[in-house]
Protein backbone atom coordinates (compact mmCIF):
# COMPACT_ATOMS: atom_id res chain seq x y z
CA UNK A 1 0.00 0.00 0.00
CA UNK A 2 1.17 3.39 -0.72
CA UNK A 3 1.89 6.04 1.57
CA UNK A 4 0.65 8.54 -0.66
CA UNK A 5 -1.32 8.43 -4.07
CA UNK A 6 -2.65 11.38 -5.73
CA UNK A 7 -5.05 10.59 -8.64
CA UNK A 8 -5.55 13.20 -11.30
CA UNK A 9 -6.15 15.71 -8.92
CA UNK A 10 -7.72 18.85 -10.27
CA UNK A 11 -8.05 22.10 -9.21
CA UNK A 12 -9.78 25.14 -10.65
CA UNK A 13 -10.58 28.30 -8.34
CA UNK A 14 -11.77 31.69 -9.59
CA UNK A 15 -9.12 34.45 -9.28
CA UNK A 16 -10.44 37.30 -7.34
CA UNK A 17 -8.75 40.46 -8.98
CA UNK A 18 -9.08 38.68 -12.88
CA UNK A 19 -12.44 37.15 -12.34
CA UNK A 20 -11.48 34.74 -14.79
CA UNK A 21 -10.75 30.64 -13.54
CA UNK A 22 -7.38 29.43 -12.85
CA UNK A 23 -6.46 26.24 -13.23
CA UNK A 24 -3.99 25.65 -10.05
CA UNK A 25 -3.76 21.72 -10.54
CA UNK A 26 -3.81 20.03 -14.04
CA UNK A 27 -5.05 16.09 -13.15
CA UNK A 28 -1.45 15.47 -10.90
CA UNK A 29 -0.76 12.23 -10.23
CA UNK A 30 2.16 10.43 -8.13
CA UNK A 31 2.87 7.92 -5.55
CA UNK A 32 5.15 7.55 -2.64
CA UNK A 33 5.73 4.74 -1.44
CA UNK A 34 5.89 4.18 2.48
CA UNK A 35 8.88 4.78 4.33
CA UNK A 36 10.91 7.12 1.54
CA UNK A 37 11.58 11.02 1.05
CA UNK A 38 10.18 12.15 -2.09
CA UNK A 39 10.34 15.81 -3.07
CA UNK A 40 7.64 18.01 -4.68
CA UNK A 41 9.82 20.11 -7.33
CA UNK A 42 8.81 22.98 -8.99
CA UNK A 43 9.19 26.94 -9.14
CA UNK A 44 7.11 29.71 -7.45
CA UNK A 45 3.26 29.39 -8.33
CA UNK A 46 3.62 25.85 -9.90
CA UNK A 47 0.64 24.37 -7.80
CA UNK A 48 2.71 22.34 -4.41
CA UNK A 49 1.13 24.69 -2.14
CA UNK A 50 -2.40 23.82 -3.66
CA UNK A 51 -1.39 20.29 -3.88
CA UNK A 52 -0.45 19.44 -0.02
CA UNK A 53 -3.73 21.82 1.20
CA UNK A 54 -5.92 19.56 -0.86
CA UNK A 55 -3.83 16.61 0.61
CA UNK A 56 -4.56 18.29 4.36
CA UNK A 57 -7.88 19.01 3.20
CA UNK A 58 -7.73 22.98 3.50
CA UNK A 59 -8.27 23.01 -0.59
CA UNK A 60 -11.00 20.61 -1.57
CA UNK A 61 -9.89 19.69 -5.34
CA UNK A 62 -12.06 19.95 -8.21
CA UNK A 63 -11.83 16.64 -9.34
CA UNK A 64 -9.58 13.67 -8.62
CA UNK A 65 -8.91 11.66 -5.73
CA UNK A 66 -6.13 11.59 -2.81
CA UNK A 67 -5.59 8.46 -0.85
CA UNK A 68 -3.15 8.43 2.31
CA UNK A 69 -2.04 4.38 3.11
CA UNK A 70 -5.63 3.32 1.59
CA UNK A 71 -8.04 5.92 2.72
CA UNK A 72 -9.66 8.98 1.04
CA UNK A 73 -9.11 12.00 2.20
CA UNK A 74 -12.64 13.07 0.78
CA UNK A 75 -14.41 10.12 2.08
CA UNK A 76 -12.33 9.28 5.35
CA UNK A 77 -10.82 12.57 5.73
CA UNK A 78 -10.84 12.29 9.97
CA UNK A 79 -9.21 9.28 9.39
CA UNK A 80 -6.44 10.35 7.16
CA UNK A 81 -5.66 13.58 9.14
CA UNK A 82 -4.87 11.24 12.14
CA UNK A 83 -1.91 9.58 9.77
CA UNK A 84 -0.65 13.21 8.69
CA UNK A 85 1.23 15.58 9.94
CA UNK A 86 2.19 19.28 8.36
CA UNK A 87 4.48 21.73 8.21
CA UNK A 88 3.17 24.87 6.52
CA UNK A 89 5.16 27.35 4.25
CA UNK A 90 4.14 30.14 6.73
CA UNK A 91 5.71 30.39 10.09
CA UNK A 92 3.52 30.34 13.32
CA UNK A 93 2.68 33.70 15.17
CA UNK A 94 0.67 32.32 17.47
CA UNK A 95 0.38 35.48 20.27
CA UNK A 96 -1.09 33.99 23.40
CA UNK A 97 0.66 30.64 24.34
CA UNK A 98 4.25 29.26 24.99
CA UNK A 99 5.63 26.59 23.11
CA UNK A 100 4.71 23.81 25.70
CA UNK A 101 1.02 24.79 25.33
CA UNK A 102 0.86 24.80 21.68
CA UNK A 103 2.55 21.34 21.52
CA UNK A 104 -0.06 20.23 24.46
CA UNK A 105 -3.37 21.30 22.64
CA UNK A 106 -1.84 20.54 19.45
CA UNK A 107 -1.55 16.61 21.17
CA UNK A 108 -5.41 17.35 22.00
CA UNK A 109 -6.43 18.15 18.75
CA UNK A 110 -5.27 14.83 17.67
CA UNK A 111 -7.28 13.34 20.43
CA UNK A 112 -3.74 12.20 23.12
CA UNK A 113 -4.45 13.31 26.56
CA UNK A 114 -1.01 13.95 28.28
CA UNK A 115 1.51 13.73 25.50
CA UNK A 116 3.93 15.05 27.22
CA UNK A 117 6.75 12.35 26.84
CA UNK A 118 6.36 12.96 23.44
CA UNK A 119 6.22 16.90 23.94
CA UNK A 120 9.66 16.73 25.71
CA UNK A 121 11.13 14.19 23.29
CA UNK A 122 10.52 16.45 20.28
CA UNK A 123 11.23 19.85 22.34
CA UNK A 124 14.36 18.20 23.15
CA UNK A 125 15.20 17.17 19.65
CA UNK A 126 14.45 20.35 17.76
CA UNK A 127 16.56 22.16 20.49
CA UNK A 128 13.52 24.12 22.06
CA UNK A 129 12.93 22.28 25.74
CA UNK A 130 14.84 25.25 27.06
CA UNK A 131 12.54 27.71 25.59
CA UNK A 132 9.12 25.91 26.44
CA UNK A 133 7.82 28.29 28.45
CA UNK A 134 8.14 31.03 26.02
CA UNK A 135 5.33 32.38 23.89
CA UNK A 136 6.16 32.02 20.38
CA UNK A 137 6.44 36.24 19.14
CA UNK A 138 9.90 35.47 21.55
CA UNK A 139 11.23 32.64 19.21
CA UNK A 140 13.70 33.36 16.71
CA UNK A 141 12.65 32.73 12.78
CA UNK A 142 14.51 29.18 13.00
CA UNK A 143 12.68 28.09 16.33
CA UNK A 144 9.32 28.85 15.12
CA UNK A 145 10.11 26.49 11.93
CA UNK A 146 11.39 24.00 14.78
CA UNK A 147 8.32 24.19 16.56
CA UNK A 148 6.23 24.06 13.50
CA UNK A 149 7.92 20.52 12.95
CA UNK A 150 7.06 19.75 16.31
CA UNK A 151 3.69 20.42 15.87
CA UNK A 152 3.37 18.21 13.38
CA UNK A 153 5.05 15.18 14.92
CA UNK A 154 3.22 15.12 18.12
CA UNK A 155 0.97 12.57 17.28
CA UNK A 156 3.88 10.28 15.35
CA UNK A 157 2.46 10.48 11.97
CA UNK A 158 2.37 8.05 9.53
CA UNK A 159 3.09 10.79 6.86
CA UNK A 160 5.05 13.75 7.10
CA UNK A 161 4.43 16.85 5.06
CA UNK A 162 6.69 19.36 4.53
CA UNK A 163 6.43 22.36 2.75
CA UNK A 164 9.37 24.35 2.28
CA UNK A 165 10.66 23.67 6.03
CA UNK A 166 13.76 25.55 4.98
CA UNK A 167 12.99 29.02 3.54
CA UNK A 168 14.50 31.52 5.50
CA UNK A 169 16.73 29.41 7.49
CA UNK A 170 20.77 29.73 8.25
CA UNK A 171 22.81 26.67 7.14
CA UNK A 172 22.99 25.41 10.29
CA UNK A 173 19.80 25.15 11.47
CA UNK A 174 18.94 23.38 7.56
CA UNK A 175 21.32 20.99 8.38
CA UNK A 176 20.35 20.06 11.78
CA UNK A 177 16.79 19.95 10.22
CA UNK A 178 17.96 17.27 6.99
CA UNK A 179 19.69 15.29 9.88
CA UNK A 180 15.99 15.39 11.90
CA UNK A 181 14.65 14.42 8.87
CA UNK A 182 16.68 11.37 8.07
CA UNK A 183 16.37 10.25 11.49
CA UNK A 184 12.03 9.97 10.75
CA UNK A 185 12.87 8.62 7.70
CA UNK A 186 14.63 5.76 9.04
CA UNK A 187 12.04 5.47 12.17
CA UNK A 188 9.44 4.41 8.82
CA UNK A 189 7.94 7.74 8.56
CA UNK A 190 6.90 8.82 4.72
CA UNK A 191 8.24 12.10 4.26
CA UNK A 192 6.95 14.38 1.23
CA UNK A 193 8.73 17.74 1.09
CA UNK A 194 9.26 20.75 -1.48
CA UNK A 195 12.02 22.78 -1.18
CA UNK A 196 13.55 25.71 -3.44
CA UNK A 197 17.26 23.89 -2.62
CA UNK A 198 17.50 21.49 -5.30
CA UNK A 199 20.83 20.48 -4.01
CA UNK A 200 19.33 19.50 -1.04
CA UNK A 201 16.70 17.61 -2.82
CA UNK A 202 19.27 16.16 -4.84
CA UNK A 203 20.95 14.31 -2.01
CA UNK A 204 17.56 13.49 0.41
CA UNK A 205 15.15 12.06 -2.02
CA UNK A 206 14.82 8.66 -3.38
CA UNK A 207 12.40 10.33 -6.12
CA UNK A 208 10.98 13.23 -7.18
CA UNK A 209 8.20 14.56 -9.03
CA UNK A 210 8.62 18.69 -10.73
CA UNK A 211 5.24 20.42 -11.00
CA UNK A 212 4.97 23.33 -13.29
CA UNK A 213 2.00 25.73 -13.96
CA UNK A 214 -0.35 23.05 -12.24
CA UNK A 215 1.32 20.07 -14.52
CA UNK A 216 3.27 17.20 -13.38
CA UNK A 217 6.33 17.48 -16.09
CA UNK A 218 8.81 14.55 -14.39
CA UNK A 219 8.05 11.68 -11.60
CA UNK A 220 11.49 9.51 -11.00
CA UNK A 221 14.17 9.12 -9.31
CA UNK A 222 16.55 12.66 -9.48
CA UNK A 223 19.34 10.31 -10.73
CA UNK A 224 17.38 9.72 -13.70
CA UNK A 225 15.94 12.86 -14.00
CA UNK A 226 19.60 14.31 -14.07
CA UNK A 227 20.37 11.53 -16.72
CA UNK A 228 17.37 12.14 -18.85
CA UNK A 229 17.70 16.38 -18.57
CA UNK A 230 20.81 17.38 -17.96
CA UNK A 231 24.35 16.96 -19.51
CA UNK A 232 27.66 16.98 -18.67
CA UNK A 233 30.75 18.82 -18.90
CA UNK A 234 34.59 17.06 -20.24
CA UNK A 235 37.53 19.33 -20.31
CA UNK A 236 40.00 18.53 -22.03
CA UNK A 237 43.71 19.34 -21.37
CA UNK A 238 46.02 17.98 -24.20
CA UNK A 239 49.64 17.12 -23.93
CA UNK A 240 49.78 19.91 -26.52
CA UNK A 241 48.30 22.74 -24.40
CA UNK A 242 45.12 22.82 -26.03
CA UNK A 243 41.96 22.52 -24.13
CA UNK A 244 38.67 21.09 -25.33
CA UNK A 245 35.38 21.56 -23.70
CA UNK A 246 32.32 18.86 -24.63
CA UNK A 247 28.72 19.33 -23.23
CA UNK A 248 27.17 16.18 -24.28
CA UNK A 249 24.19 14.14 -22.44
CA UNK A 250 25.08 12.51 -19.26
CA UNK A 251 23.68 9.05 -20.95
CA UNK A 252 27.53 8.73 -22.83
CA UNK A 253 30.23 7.69 -21.36
CA UNK A 254 34.05 9.01 -21.76
CA UNK A 255 34.59 6.59 -24.48
CA UNK A 256 31.46 7.59 -25.95
CA UNK A 257 32.42 11.46 -26.26
CA UNK A 258 36.17 10.99 -27.65
CA UNK A 259 34.67 9.21 -30.24
CA UNK A 260 32.35 11.14 -30.81
CA UNK A 261 34.81 14.12 -31.30
CA UNK A 262 37.20 12.31 -32.68
CA UNK A 263 40.01 12.77 -29.85
CA UNK A 264 42.94 10.66 -29.87
CA UNK A 265 43.19 9.37 -26.15
CA UNK A 266 46.73 9.48 -26.51
CA UNK A 267 47.59 13.22 -26.51
CA UNK A 268 44.84 13.43 -23.31
CA UNK A 269 46.52 14.64 -20.44
CA UNK A 270 44.11 15.80 -18.14
CA UNK A 271 40.23 15.01 -17.95
CA UNK A 272 37.94 17.07 -15.69
CA UNK A 273 34.39 15.90 -15.63
CA UNK A 274 31.41 18.03 -14.59
CA UNK A 275 28.70 16.25 -13.60
CA UNK A 276 25.06 17.44 -14.84
CA UNK A 277 23.26 18.60 -11.48
CA UNK A 278 19.61 18.47 -10.72
CA UNK A 279 19.19 21.95 -11.04
CA UNK A 280 20.32 22.04 -14.81
CA UNK A 281 17.94 19.30 -15.35
CA UNK A 282 15.03 21.24 -13.25
CA UNK A 283 15.93 24.53 -15.08
CA UNK A 284 15.48 22.83 -18.58
CA UNK A 285 12.80 20.74 -17.28
CA UNK A 286 10.82 23.86 -16.29
CA UNK A 287 11.79 25.95 -19.50
CA UNK A 288 10.41 23.42 -21.84
CA UNK B 1 -13.96 14.07 24.05
CA UNK B 2 -10.17 14.83 24.42
CA UNK B 3 -10.24 16.66 20.86
CA UNK B 4 -13.92 18.79 22.18
CA UNK B 5 -12.52 19.68 25.84
CA UNK B 6 -8.80 20.70 24.34
CA UNK B 7 -10.63 23.36 22.44
CA UNK B 8 -12.45 24.60 24.88
CA UNK B 9 -9.46 24.89 27.24
CA UNK B 10 -7.85 26.85 24.65
CA UNK B 11 -10.72 29.08 24.75
CA UNK B 12 -10.91 29.80 27.81
CA UNK B 13 -7.00 30.37 28.34
CA UNK B 14 -6.70 32.19 25.50
CA UNK B 15 -9.48 35.02 27.01
CA UNK B 16 -7.89 34.54 30.61
CA UNK B 17 -4.25 35.26 29.43
CA UNK B 18 -5.88 38.57 28.66
CA UNK B 19 -8.51 38.92 31.04
CA UNK B 20 -8.38 42.91 31.42
CA UNK B 21 -9.23 43.21 27.90
CA UNK B 22 -11.84 40.39 28.13
CA UNK B 23 -13.04 40.49 31.07
CA UNK B 24 -12.54 43.25 33.54
CA UNK B 25 -12.54 46.53 30.62
CA UNK B 26 -16.41 45.44 29.88
CA UNK B 27 -17.43 45.14 33.65
CA UNK B 28 -16.26 48.72 34.28
CA UNK B 29 -18.30 49.79 31.00
CA UNK B 30 -20.52 47.60 32.56
CA UNK B 31 -20.57 49.50 36.28
CA UNK B 32 -20.29 53.29 34.12
CA UNK B 33 -23.64 52.48 32.69
CA UNK B 34 -24.80 51.20 35.95
CA UNK B 35 -23.73 54.19 37.77
CA UNK B 36 -24.64 56.96 35.00
CA UNK B 37 -28.35 55.80 33.88
CA UNK B 38 -29.03 53.42 36.55
CA UNK B 39 -28.14 54.96 39.91
CA UNK B 40 -28.07 59.29 38.26
CA UNK B 41 -30.35 59.69 35.55
CA UNK B 42 -32.37 56.72 36.91
CA UNK B 43 -33.77 58.33 39.96
CA UNK B 44 -35.46 60.60 37.91
CA UNK B 45 -37.21 57.63 35.06
CA UNK B 46 -40.38 56.61 35.82
CA UNK B 47 -41.73 53.20 34.26
CA UNK B 48 -45.19 52.45 33.29
CA UNK B 49 -45.06 49.36 34.98
CA UNK B 50 -43.63 50.78 38.47
CA UNK B 51 -40.54 48.73 38.35
CA UNK B 52 -37.32 50.79 39.48
CA UNK B 53 -35.14 51.96 36.43
CA UNK B 54 -32.21 50.25 37.82
CA UNK B 55 -34.19 47.19 38.74
CA UNK B 56 -35.05 47.48 34.95
CA UNK B 57 -31.54 48.33 33.25
CA UNK B 58 -30.23 45.53 35.46
CA UNK B 59 -30.73 42.55 33.44
CA UNK B 60 -30.10 44.41 30.10
CA UNK B 61 -26.81 45.04 31.13
CA UNK B 62 -26.20 41.80 31.82
CA UNK B 63 -27.14 40.95 28.31
CA UNK B 64 -25.22 43.40 26.80
CA UNK B 65 -21.88 42.13 28.41
CA UNK B 66 -23.04 38.47 28.01
CA UNK B 67 -23.70 38.72 23.84
CA UNK B 68 -20.69 41.44 23.31
CA UNK B 69 -18.42 39.19 25.08
CA UNK B 70 -19.72 36.17 23.56
CA UNK B 71 -19.39 37.56 19.98
CA UNK B 72 -16.10 39.27 20.52
CA UNK B 73 -14.81 36.04 22.44
CA UNK B 74 -15.42 33.44 18.81
CA UNK B 75 -14.80 36.15 16.99
CA UNK B 76 -11.22 37.45 17.87
CA UNK B 77 -10.65 33.77 18.18
CA UNK B 78 -11.12 33.14 14.76
CA UNK B 79 -9.41 36.06 13.42
CA UNK B 80 -6.23 36.05 15.68
CA UNK B 81 -6.33 32.14 14.56
CA UNK B 82 -6.57 33.56 10.96
CA UNK B 83 -3.19 36.00 11.61
CA UNK B 84 -1.46 33.32 13.06
CA UNK B 85 -2.33 30.43 11.35
CA UNK B 86 -3.99 28.31 14.04
CA UNK B 87 -6.61 28.00 12.11
CA UNK B 88 -5.21 25.80 9.74
CA UNK B 89 -3.45 23.73 12.41
CA UNK B 90 -7.68 23.23 13.55
CA UNK B 91 -8.35 22.68 9.92
CA UNK B 92 -5.64 20.17 9.58
CA UNK B 93 -6.40 18.48 12.55
CA UNK B 94 -9.05 15.13 12.91
CA UNK B 95 -11.70 17.90 14.83
CA UNK B 96 -15.27 18.08 13.15
CA UNK B 97 -16.55 20.95 12.47
CA UNK B 98 -19.24 20.42 15.37
CA UNK B 99 -16.77 20.53 17.87
CA UNK B 100 -15.18 23.82 16.95
CA UNK B 101 -18.52 25.77 16.60
CA UNK B 102 -19.32 23.92 20.36
CA UNK B 103 -16.18 24.50 21.49
CA UNK B 104 -16.31 28.19 20.50
CA UNK B 105 -19.86 28.55 21.83
CA UNK B 106 -18.99 27.07 25.09
CA UNK B 107 -15.72 29.07 25.18
CA UNK B 108 -18.63 32.29 24.48
CA UNK B 109 -20.73 31.65 26.92
CA UNK B 110 -18.24 31.33 29.67
CA UNK B 111 -16.64 34.41 29.16
CA UNK B 112 -20.38 36.35 28.53
CA UNK B 113 -21.47 34.49 31.11
CA UNK B 114 -18.92 35.96 33.35
CA UNK B 115 -19.05 39.45 32.70
CA UNK B 116 -22.56 39.21 33.27
CA UNK B 117 -22.33 37.97 36.38
CA UNK B 118 -20.61 40.18 37.73
CA UNK B 119 -22.17 42.98 36.29
CA UNK B 120 -25.64 41.57 37.83
CA UNK B 121 -23.22 41.38 41.16
CA UNK B 122 -22.43 45.25 40.72
CA UNK B 123 -26.01 46.09 39.35
CA UNK B 124 -27.29 44.13 42.27
CA UNK B 125 -24.78 46.18 44.96
CA UNK B 126 -26.08 49.11 43.42
CA UNK B 127 -29.56 47.79 44.07
CA UNK B 128 -29.21 47.48 47.65
CA UNK B 129 -27.62 50.94 48.47
CA UNK B 130 -30.03 52.44 45.66
CA UNK B 131 -33.22 51.09 47.04
CA UNK B 132 -32.65 49.16 50.23
CA UNK B 133 -33.50 46.30 49.02
CA UNK B 134 -32.22 42.91 47.83
CA UNK B 135 -32.82 42.38 44.03
CA UNK B 136 -33.58 38.59 43.93
CA UNK B 137 -33.34 36.49 41.27
CA UNK B 138 -37.62 35.29 40.38
CA UNK B 139 -36.84 32.30 37.90
CA UNK B 140 -33.07 30.96 38.27
CA UNK B 141 -33.66 28.37 35.92
CA UNK B 142 -35.30 30.71 32.91
CA UNK B 143 -32.59 32.49 33.86
CA UNK B 144 -29.71 29.85 33.03
CA UNK B 145 -31.56 28.80 29.69
CA UNK B 146 -31.21 32.50 28.78
CA UNK B 147 -27.60 32.54 29.52
CA UNK B 148 -26.89 29.74 27.21
CA UNK B 149 -29.09 30.64 24.80
CA UNK B 150 -27.89 34.13 24.82
CA UNK B 151 -24.00 32.65 25.04
CA UNK B 152 -24.61 30.10 22.29
CA UNK B 153 -26.01 32.23 19.85
CA UNK B 154 -24.08 34.85 19.52
CA UNK B 155 -20.94 33.07 19.79
CA UNK B 156 -22.09 31.38 16.83
CA UNK B 157 -22.51 34.55 15.31
CA UNK B 158 -19.20 35.82 15.71
CA UNK B 159 -17.93 32.59 14.45
CA UNK B 160 -19.67 32.86 11.33
CA UNK B 161 -19.07 36.55 10.74
CA UNK B 162 -15.37 36.18 11.47
CA UNK B 163 -14.98 33.17 9.19
CA UNK B 164 -16.56 35.04 6.27
CA UNK B 165 -14.59 38.41 6.84
CA UNK B 166 -12.14 39.30 4.65
CA UNK B 167 -10.37 42.05 6.55
CA UNK B 168 -10.88 43.52 10.49
CA UNK B 169 -12.92 45.84 9.03
CA UNK B 170 -15.84 43.67 8.08
CA UNK B 171 -15.77 42.19 11.38
CA UNK B 172 -16.02 45.83 12.59
CA UNK B 173 -18.51 46.80 10.70
CA UNK B 174 -20.64 43.88 11.38
CA UNK B 175 -20.53 45.14 15.35
CA UNK B 176 -21.29 48.33 14.56
CA UNK B 177 -23.47 48.63 12.02
CA UNK B 178 -25.45 45.71 13.05
CA UNK B 179 -24.87 44.12 16.87
CA UNK B 180 -24.79 47.88 18.63
CA UNK B 181 -28.33 49.22 16.79
CA UNK B 182 -29.70 45.59 17.74
CA UNK B 183 -28.72 45.56 21.28
CA UNK B 184 -29.19 49.41 21.61
CA UNK B 185 -33.03 48.79 19.67
CA UNK B 186 -33.41 45.89 21.65
CA UNK B 187 -34.53 47.31 24.72
CA UNK B 188 -31.54 46.99 26.75
CA UNK B 189 -32.34 50.84 28.03
CA UNK B 190 -35.93 51.46 26.97
CA UNK B 191 -39.14 49.39 27.53
CA UNK B 192 -41.02 49.50 24.27
CA UNK B 193 -44.04 50.34 26.36
CA UNK B 194 -42.84 54.28 25.96
CA UNK B 195 -42.03 53.87 22.08
CA UNK B 196 -44.47 55.03 19.50
CA UNK B 197 -46.65 51.69 17.88
CA UNK B 198 -44.83 51.66 14.92
CA UNK B 199 -41.30 51.76 16.84
CA UNK B 200 -42.99 48.29 19.14
CA UNK B 201 -43.62 46.41 16.05
CA UNK B 202 -40.08 47.45 14.52
CA UNK B 203 -38.65 46.22 17.71
CA UNK B 204 -40.35 42.79 17.89
CA UNK B 205 -38.70 42.36 14.45
CA UNK B 206 -35.51 42.11 16.98
CA UNK B 207 -34.38 38.81 18.02
CA UNK B 208 -32.74 40.85 20.66
CA UNK B 209 -35.33 42.25 22.14
CA UNK B 210 -36.58 38.66 22.98
CA UNK B 211 -33.41 37.25 24.52
CA UNK B 212 -33.47 40.85 26.39
CA UNK B 213 -36.95 40.50 27.97
CA UNK B 214 -36.17 36.67 28.99
CA UNK B 215 -33.63 37.92 30.84
CA UNK B 216 -35.65 40.50 32.62
CA UNK B 217 -38.40 38.12 33.29
CA UNK B 218 -36.28 35.50 34.76
CA UNK B 219 -34.84 38.51 37.05
CA UNK B 220 -38.18 40.93 38.11
CA UNK B 221 -40.61 38.45 36.98
CA UNK B 222 -41.88 41.00 34.51
CA UNK B 223 -41.53 41.74 30.68
CA UNK B 224 -42.65 43.72 27.55
CA UNK B 225 -43.38 40.10 25.88
CA UNK B 226 -44.86 36.99 26.79
CA UNK B 227 -42.06 34.33 28.26
CA UNK B 228 -42.97 31.79 25.88
CA UNK B 229 -42.26 34.18 22.57
CA UNK B 230 -38.54 34.60 24.42
CA UNK B 231 -38.13 30.99 24.96
CA UNK B 232 -39.36 30.41 21.28
CA UNK B 233 -37.38 32.70 19.14
CA UNK B 234 -33.86 32.41 21.34
CA UNK B 235 -34.17 28.41 20.67
CA UNK B 236 -34.65 29.16 16.96
CA UNK B 237 -31.71 31.83 17.33
CA UNK B 238 -29.48 28.96 18.49
CA UNK B 239 -30.34 26.65 15.59
CA UNK B 240 -30.24 29.54 13.13
CA UNK B 241 -26.70 31.10 14.22
CA UNK B 242 -25.25 27.21 14.68
CA UNK B 243 -26.54 26.62 11.19
CA UNK B 244 -24.44 29.74 10.01
CA UNK B 245 -21.46 28.95 11.55
CA UNK B 246 -21.18 25.16 10.68
CA UNK B 247 -21.75 26.55 7.17
CA UNK B 248 -18.93 29.18 7.52
CA UNK B 249 -16.89 26.82 8.93
CA UNK B 250 -17.86 23.89 6.35
CA UNK B 251 -17.32 26.87 2.96
CA UNK B 252 -15.12 29.47 4.65
CA UNK B 253 -11.88 30.46 3.56
CA UNK B 254 -9.02 29.04 6.71
CA UNK B 255 -6.58 30.95 4.98
CA UNK B 256 -4.02 33.29 6.72
CA UNK B 257 -4.80 37.10 6.44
Amino acid sequence: MNALEVVDVKKTYKDKVAGRPVEALKGVSFSIKPGGIFGLLGPNGAGKTTLIASITTLEEPSSGDIRVFGDSVLSHPLKTKMKVGVVHQEVINTGFFSVSEILDFQSGYYGIYKNKERCDYLMQKLSLYEHRHKKVKQLSGGMKRRLMIAKALVHSPKLLLLDEPTAGVDVGLRESLWKFVYELKNEGVSILLTTHYLEEAEQMCEQVAIINKGELLYNGTPKNMIADYSQKKMILTMKNGNVHQFTESQKLGISDVLAKHHVDINQIQDIKIEEGRLEDAFSKMVAL
Amino acid sequence: MIIFFTLVRREIKRFLKVVIQTVISPVISSFLYLLVFGVSLGSSVQLKSGIPYLSFLIPGLMVMGLINNAFQNSSSSVVTSKFSGDLEDIRVAPIPHSYIVWAMGLGGIIRGSLVAMVTGLVGMAFHYMQLSEFLWIKHPALLLYFFITGGLMFAFLGIFVAVLANTFDQLSAFSSFILLPLTYLGGVFISIESLHPAWQFVSKLNPLFYLINGFRYSMLGESDIGIGSSILVTLTGVAVTFAMASFSLKKGSFSRW
